[in-house]
């Protein structure tokens, strides 16, 4: 199952790699850096939903004390900081030929930096704590009380007069653009919630196994 | 504007060395923890 996932993310990717540089058009205004949107778009939207699952995963374990939701949260957590943090990277190479510059302290990379670090603490807390089922207690706290953070992140550009654009696929009316970059943003981020899930997967039986070695 | 196809290849390359690394870093870890539940002779 695990691997078909893994195989069904791979065949996604290159599909996705496909639409980005084989049907997607030049951007009129950007020229080809516009492609890095391709990544990065899903990759943040791929973060936010790791954020989510690890939240409600958070909440389940603290009603039920279930170790499976910890697992399900340590591993989404551990996933979407990576991803969130290839965002802002991916995002800062494409704001240099763009904007002029790689950072600026707006409300948008504001917000999401201060998610990147929330995550990053959370991994952290996770490693300094012996106690399992503390640090799962305490772990659990952190992740409901983090994903605040992620409506900030997403409306910051409308609640901010920020350098960084409007969303380009979660806004209210929809996408406007052309289908011919709609559809490659939507393969990509197939991609990219199939890479998450088989990461996550991936992830939680190897936390399993480490737990039963552990025992 | 200029393409900037060198940031382009930057973006792409860097999230595909960042993913291989954390897919090869599941793998070792799997391998390990194999070693470890394997009797030894």
């Amino acid at each position: 199952m695990v691997r078909a996932l893994g195989w069904l993310a791979a065949a996604s990717l290159a599909a996705g790699l496909v639409m980005a540089f084989g049907v997607a058009p030049r951007e009129v205004t950007q020229g080809n850096v516009q492609r890095i949107m391709y990544v990065h778009v899903p990759l943040i939207l791929a973060s936010y939903l790791a954020f989510v699952v690890l939240a409600v995963a958070s909440l389940v374990y603290l009603v039920r004390r279930d170790e499976g939701a910890d697992r399900v949260a340590h591993a989404s957590g551990e996933v979407g900081v990576m991803f969130v943090g290839l965002g802002i990277a991916t995002g800062s190479i494409w704001g240099k030929p763009t904007w002029g510059t790689w950072w600026t302290w707006d409300a948008r990379l504001t917000s999401v930096a201060i998610l990147f670090v929330m995550y990053l603490g959370y991994l952290l807390l996770r490693g300094t704590i012996e106690d399992r089922e503390r640090a799962a207690r305490y772990c659990a706290v952190v992740g409901i009380v983090a994903a605040l953070d992620i409506p900030l992140v997403h409306f910051s550009v409308y609640w901010w007069r920020t350098l960084h654009q409007p969303p380009s696929l979660m806004k209210p009316g929809g996408f406007t653009g052309s289908t011919s970059i709609l559809w490659p943003l939507l393969i990509n981020l197939l991609a990219f919630v199939l890479l998450y899930a088989y990461f996550v997967a991936r992830r939680v039986s190897l936390l399993r196994a480490e737990a039963e070695a552990a025992a | 504007m200029p393409d900037n196809w060198g940031f382009v290849a930057a973006a792409y390359g860097l999230t595909a060395a960042v993913l291989l690394i954390y897919w090869r870093r599941l793998a070792k870890k799997e391998r390990e923890l194999d070693a470890l539940k394997r009797p030894s002779p």
